[in-house]
């Protein structure tokens, strides 16, 4: 599928001139890079051209209230940036689809004729060439009473006499000397590139210089929009001066025209210079650079993270597993000094690796099963074919770049495979239900065959989601806000799916007479359409016999006349007779000509793989960065856009610099993240880092992802086999679900389903990372302490860790769905309460009171809590009172652990098997071991209860719903 | 606290993941805190109800009937008056007729999802389906909007919702029942009632070993907000699980005979009178789904045996329950399908039925402010389209959002940033509060 460039053409003079003068080239590359800025600055200024002066002081009015330059102000140079930094076309005034009083301007601008023709609408006033000072937009934004959105500009305003003075020249579109209607801004150059702050309050002003296609600079300050990315560090006014607030980073954007430019703005947490030695010694590069940027921000990183935190981490983190206790034992046995390096390398060959990312890259590329069933006669299979495709390549380490052609540019038949070929392989491959066999296929067919992939305009918001990690759908209606991107922009991208089909009883025109020929051979009738025709070669494909497919193929350009049959292997055409074609554009790149190219997919594959693409890359390195470090270096990672600046632009460039080098290794990736001391710190903080989400100087708390989480537990509760049966993939996991969508009905199992919709697995629906989400819910909370699933896991009377337990110990079996049934309690007996039970209690049921008085209908839970809490206020008191009689009264209710002298409590379970029962379930819940005052608990526990088994269970279910538990950490 | 810029222009507030800490006006904490001070906006119905017949009901056949359309049209069922004077419905339901003054018709009714999944989405959200966003249902926008202080769960689906929380995050998403309650048998939900063999006095016993053992952040506490949400979700889940109210209040059994009699047996009309007990107890939003209204073949057998008994038993016990427990005034009821059903009997099979059919079909309310007793809306001679102006799912789903006292115009952020006005298309249908 190579493709050479000659298949792309530039499109118009303009885009040859940047050609040839490359220091001129726009693109959103130098843009992300601060360090190719300041190159670029210094080469403009060496030119020795000096911008003209700001716009308000060539506007300004004298003393007597009068402007009297001759100058006629430009629309898209002057005007339309000035209404849109007087906020006129906003969304909440002018810019909304229903704009105030009538009056709509496109949001954001750059729509210039549409605004253009909105301020000339000849029944609306807003411009009148008649009488200038009688145009709305001079007469009402002076006016509060008058306009809505208040006073924007006095009438001795510079601004005013813009707009009045635009008026008076009869409000033309262009200035004369100017041929395009459009002028190209090539850069906008603002100044300081960095701010750095010492204190609070302190202040430095934004400057920006416009540079534009002839030459030209001008100075722009006065007409930019100013915003922050995070106020609480640095705030910005509408004049460009920006204050400094809190310690930490972020960055200022500055906009005008198509331009969007970040500043990184930082202040110091802590003393700065302070880190050269770590910096010298660092262990990798990613640590060399993490480090640096901390250490402008004068933050100490934290340590390294403990041995168990590590493997849990590492574990969970690459195989979506958690590890049995057995594999967290041997780990930390293990004595040798590079055991870290090698068990990264155990993991990522581990087969939960491939079944994690097969999942990963499923929610990323869409693997919708409710959007695939209307494509094959077969949709039952369709996500599973997707799912086992990814996998086996996943599996095999297959380069990255090769992973997504064969999305991409994929199209249903093999290289010299006939229809009738085709039919017959999709219909033995759909009768196993596995669908493993699809993965032999060279293509990936289904994802541009989703049913909310239909237009073209949704395949090419989907493309830029997945694949370029931008949010492209914005300039659908409007100019992207925090990008260059225009509505022409996505116009343009969009027309290069316009070919793209895969539908329900799509196939190629060759194809027919087969497709008839075998729908008559099976007896079908004609008439047979739709809904119908499909359950009829539902039940001929189950006895075996082939079926026709329908087709994904790119459909040419050719006039309908010149129908030729040639030697057709890959849906590819010749050349179509050269004939009106909409243009069509690469994101921000090249134009390509649709009349030349078979398939515009493959000019776009080529511009992915290309080394100065600024996405592709970026986009997988910075999701895969963000898995690990719960933040992106770009964050949120779907979001790549010019605002929206990488926290470690270094970081990300040596990063996405390495994977391309390596040949878009994945493994190489994961490898280099993983081995970093980066990865490896622990979750603990210091003064300075505590607040840091940003700059990686220590592990972030997150929760585990849905399909994470629901195996865990499972392999928490599990006995040892059936752990590792789960572990190894041998058993169904949550990750090796193939499809889901809102309704997620993926598996069979309607249980699973509902922990993982409760959990946030992905939808897959809506081109977004937020359609999976890790925020916490009540629902979970209450799903781990008391769904029926759960207990059922726990008290399994076959395969939970309880019922091994119980045969072990020779203790009665747990019973199905909930322990075995206990006698009453004697109180008196098993009391073992401290004091500091007892007060807990006694303020909890307090508390407890608190909230149902106050409520109707609550008599009755009241009472019963006002009981608790007398009895539990008496035991207190005498405890106390005893408390002072003998001091060893206390230790006579505590039970004392020592290792050297094995006791058996009261129900009949010996010290030491309670110890090594308690160690268990940790390891196999935390993935290590208890600490002294844990064990010391977690025995006491087991003392008390009615029976061993049951302090065993309680023990482990106070372990599953832990924080440390349901936390990656 | 970082704030990131998305496509509309729109600060987005990213409270888990970047910067310094700041005060910040929607943080989990922050959402947790309103929720406890039970912060409730003024309003009409305080809770709501919405029964969702999915499949897509025919409209001709129940509230929309044309007797005098031509054969193959009109179907096999006769009409009966109902208690308001000029107004007639299917013979089929007979005590919906009774209890006419309780409920507005709404006829005409009209969009063009003719599919199951755009046209449910569409109904349950008030919102045409996009593909690059999802809507919340009306639940979760209430709960969102409503917190609840309580030991009960906010929103309970039965046995499960079309409606999901969309952009909202899933926090708002509903508590599944995943079954319906059988008449006078104790009802086990999934997670709320306590597994066999589990006590409270265990559970207790359990929360406390929780409480020594959670220790290992401490020394993050009140500094790492995932953290803090954990804690507070970890003691509401407590209370629910240990309260007698949320036990009781699922317990369909305990139901005075007197008050459950009027309720039939089966699941769907159990449903529903589980539904009066969820508001009664402090619910706020309670979706009763029931299937089966997808007749294309054999249309009249079904409704008459299958469907609309049980609806029509259901849905008049429902709404004379919420009255008599002084209920009706606060509680804003919607019931709708996904869609009509085409006027044509379609002949395909010996005993024909309907297809999908969007353009028009029939939806109720009640409940709140609402008047009972209207038909709001008219069709055409053959009930194939609105007869004057269409009424939108859109303005159906204001005037559900007005009848609890939000605003349907309000704006929401999405995930991402995207401010999102919450009823796009809509208008107050204001005869409904006439």
């Amino acid at each position: 599928m190579s493709h050479s460039y000659q298949k792309i053409r530039f499109g118009s003079h303009r885009e040859q001139s940047m050609k040839r003068t490359p220091c001129l080239i726009r693109t959103p590359f130098w843009r992300l890079s601060q360090a190719f800025a300041v190159v670029a600055l210094m080469s403009v200024q060496s030119l020795g051209e000096v911008p003209i002066a700001p716009l308000e002081s060539r506007f300004q009015p004298n003393s007597g209230g009068i402007s009297e330059t001759a100058e006629i102000p430009d629309f898209q140079k002057h005007v339309s940036p000035l209404l849109g930094r007087l906020g006129c076309n906003g969304r909440a005034c002018h810019g909304s689809f229903q704009g105030q009083g009538g009056f709509t301007l496109s949001l954001f601008g750059y729509d210039f004729d549409a605004d253009l023709k909105a301020l000339l609408d000849k029944d609306a006033g807003r411009v009148t060439a008649k009488d200038p000072l009688a145009s709305l937009i001079l007469t009402k934004p002076v006016d509060a009473d008058m306009h809505e959105g208040g006073q924007r500009f006095k009438k001795d305003g510079w601004e005013y006499w813009v707009l009045r003075k635009w008026i008076e020249a009869g409000a033309p579109k262009t200035s004369a000397a100017q041929k395009e209607p459009i002028q190209k801004l090539v850069r906008l150059e603002v100044s300081p590139l960095e701010i750095h702050f010492t204190s609070k309050d302190e202040t430095k002003s934004m400057h920006a210089i416009a540079i534009w296609e002839d030459g030209s600079q001008e100075d722009v300050t006065s007409l930019c929009r100013f915003a922050s990315n995070d106020t609480s560090i640095a705030k910005i006014n509408e004049k460009g001066l920006v204050t400094g607030g809190e310690t930490g980073d972020t960055h200022v954007v500055v906009s005008y025209d198509n331009a969007v430019v970040p500043v990184s703005v930082l202040r110091p947490i802590g003393k700065t210079g302070q880190l050269q030695q770590q910096i010298t010694n660092a262990k990798t590069e990613i640590d060399k650079l993490v480090l640096m940027k901390l250490d402008k921000l004068g933050i100490m990183p934290t340590g390294d993270a403990t041995d168990s935190e590590f493997f849990r981490r590492l574990s969970l983190d690459v195989a979506g597993t958690l590890p049995t206790s057995d594999q967290v034992r041997k780990f930390l046995d293990d004595p040798s000094a590079d055991k870290r390096l090698k068990m990264i390398e155990t993991v990522l060959d581990s087969p939960g690796y491939a079944a994690w990312w097969t999942t990963f890259l499923c929610d990323m590329t869409g693997n919708n099963d409710d959007q695939l069933k209307n494509f094959s006669p077969l949709p039952q299979q369709s996500s599973q074919h997707w799912y086992q495709w990814i996998y086996a390549r996943v599996a095999k380490n297959v380069p990255y770049d090769q992973i997504v052609e064969g999305i991409v540019t994929a199209v249903s038949r093999e290289p010299n495979e006939s229809y009738t070929e085709y039919c017959e392989k999709m219909t033995s491959i759909c009768g196993d239900a596995t669908g493993k066999s699809f993965a032999d296929r060279s293509d990936m067919m289904y994802y541009w065959a989703r049913n909310n992939l239909k237009t073209a305009e949704e395949k090419a918001i989907s493309f830029a989601y997945a694949f370029c990690g931008v949010r492209i759908q914005c300039a659908q209606c409007h100019k992207h806000p925090f990008d260059q991107w225009s509505k022409q922009d996505f116009d343009q991208f969009e027309r290069l799916f316009d070919g793209v089909v895969a539908t329900q009883g799509n196939y190629m025109p060759e194809s027919k007479e087969a497709v008839e020929k075998m729908i008559s051979e099976l007896g079908i009738a004609k008439s047979l359409k739709g809904n119908d025709l499909r359950k009829k070669l539902q039940e001929v494909a189950k006895e075996g016999k082939t079926i026709p497919f329908p087709e994904l193929f790119v459909r040419t350009n050719k006039p309908p006349q010149n129908k030729s049959k040639e030697n057709d292997t890959k849906g590819k055409k010749q050349a179509a007779a050269p004939k009106k074609l909409p243009t069509a554009r690469l994101l921000g790149a090249q134009y390509v000509d649709l009349s030349t190219v078979t398939d515009p997919r493959e000019p776009l594959m080529e511009w992915l793989r290309r080394k100065d693409n600024p996405y592709f890359a970026k986009a997988i390195v910075n999701r895969i960065w963000a898995h690990y470090f719960q933040a992106g270096i770009v964050n949120p990672p779907d979001d790549l856009n010019l605002a929206n600046a990488p926290s470690n632009a270094e970081l990300l460039d040596y990063l996405a610099n390495g994977f391309v080098d390596n040949h878009y290794d994945l493994k190489w990736l994961h490898r280099t993240i993983l081995n970093s001391q980066t990865y490896q710190r622990s979750w603990q903080t210091n003064e300075t880092n505590a607040l840091d989400r940003r700059n990686f100087s220590h592990a972030l708390l997150r929760r585990l992802p849905a399909e994470t989480a629901y195996d865990a537990l499972r392999i928490a509760l599990s006995d040892s086999e059936q752990a590792k049966s789960i572990c190894n993939l041998e058993s169904e996991r949550a990750m090796t679900m193939a499809g889901a969508s809102a309704q997620n009905k993926g598996g069979k199992n309607s249980l699973s389903n509902y922990a993982l919709t409760v959990f946030g697995r992905s939808i897959r629906e809506s081109n977004c990372d937020c359609d999976k989400s890790s925020d916490p819910s009540l629902l979970q909370t209450v799903f781990i302490r008391n769904d029926s699933d759960v207990l059922k896991a726990m008290n399994d009377p076959k395969h939970s860790w309880l019922a091994q337990v119980a045969e072990e110990y020779h203790l009665a079996p747990p019973r199905g769905d909930g322990p075995a049934p206990v006698p009453p309690r004697m109180q008196e007996k098993k009391d073992v309460r401290t004091v500091e039970d007892l007060d807990r209690d006694v303020r909890k049921y307090r508390k407890q009171l608190e909230i149902q008085s106050g409520k109707e209908g609550n008599e009755k839970a009241i009472k019963a809590i006002q009981s608790s809490l007398a009895l539990s206020e008496k035991r207190l008191k005498e405890l106390m009172s005893s408390k002072l009689d003998s001091s060893k009264q206390e230790s006579s209710t505590l039970p004392i652990y020592s290792e050297k002298m094995p006791v058996k409590s009261e129900n009949g379970m010996s010290d030491d098997d309670a110890t090594k029962l308690v160690e268990e379930a940790y390891l196999r819940t935390l993935s290590r071991k208890p600490t002294a005052i844990e064990l010391e608990r977690s025995q006491k526990a087991i003392a008390i209860a009615e029976n061993p088994l049951n302090g065993i269970s309680d023990v482990l279910w106070a372990l599953i719903n832990s924080k440390e538990f349901i936390l990656n950490h | 606290m970082s704030i990131h810029n998305y496509c509309d222009g729109i600060h987005r507030r990213d409270f888990l993941r970047v910067g310094a800490l700041s005060a910040s006006s929607f943080t989990l904490a922050n959402y947790l805190k309103m929720a406890e001070a039970g912060h409730v906006k003024e309003g009409h119905a305080t809770s709501g109800i919405f029964i969702d017949l999915s499949g897509g009901p025919s409209h001709l056949d129940t509230f929309d009937p044309k007797p005098d359309a031509p054969e193959g049209i009109r179907g096999d069922f006769k009409t009966i008056p109902t208690s308001v004077a000029g107004v007639h419905i299917s013979e089929q339901l007979p005590k919906l007729a009774k209890s006419f003054d309780k409920y507005v018709i709404l006829r005409g009714v009209s969009h063009t999802l003719a599919a199951h999944k755009l046209g449910s989405e569409f109904v349950n959200t008030g919102s045409r389906p996009l593909s690059s966003l999802e809507y919340p249902g009306y639940g979760a926008v209430l709960c969102k909007e409503r917190p609840v202080q309580s030991d009960i769960p906010p929103f309970v689906a039965i046995p499960n919702s079309g409606q999901r929380a969309g952009f909202l995050g899933i926090q708002y998403a509903p508590m599944n029942t995943g079954a319906t309650p059988q008449a006078g048998k104790p009802f086990n939900v999934r997670g709320i009632s306590l597994g066999a063999g589990v006590t409270v006095e265990q559970l207790d016993r359990r929360q406390n070993l929780l409480h020594d053992l959670d220790n290992t952040f401490a020394s993050l506490e009140g500094r790492d907000q995932l953290l803090t949400g954990l804690d507070r979700f970890s003691d509401k889940a407590y209370s629910m699980l240990t309260s007698e109210r949320a036990r009781y209040a699922f317990d369909v059994s305990k139901e005075s005979p007197s008050f459950s009699q009027q309720f039939g047996t089966d699941p769907f009309e159990q449903s529903c009178l589980l539904a009066v007990r969820l508001i009664e107890s402090g619910v706020r939003f309670v979706s009763l789904q029931v299937g089966g209204w997808d007749n294309h073949t054999d249309i009249f057998n079904n409704l008459k045996t299958k469907l609309l008994p049980k609806f029509d038993g259901g849905v008049s016990a429902l709404l004379n329950g919420l009255e008599q427990k002084g209920l009706l005034g606060s509680t804003s009821v919607m019931v709708t399908g996904e869609f009509g059903r085409t006027p044509k009997i379609n002949t395909r099979a010996t005993l024909g039925g309907r297809d999908h059919y969007p353009r028009c079909m029939f939806m109720l309310m009640a409940g709140g402010k609402i008047r009972g007793g209207q038909v709001i809306g008219q069709s055409d001679d053959t009930a194939a389209g609105p007869a004057n102006d269409a009424i939108s799912p859109s303005d159906v789903a204001a005037s559900f959002y007005h009848n609890l006292g939000i605003d349907p115009k309000q704006e929401f952020e999405t995930e991402t940033g995207r401010p999102i006005t919450l009823v796009r298309d809509g208008n107050i249908i204001p005869q409904l509060f006439a």
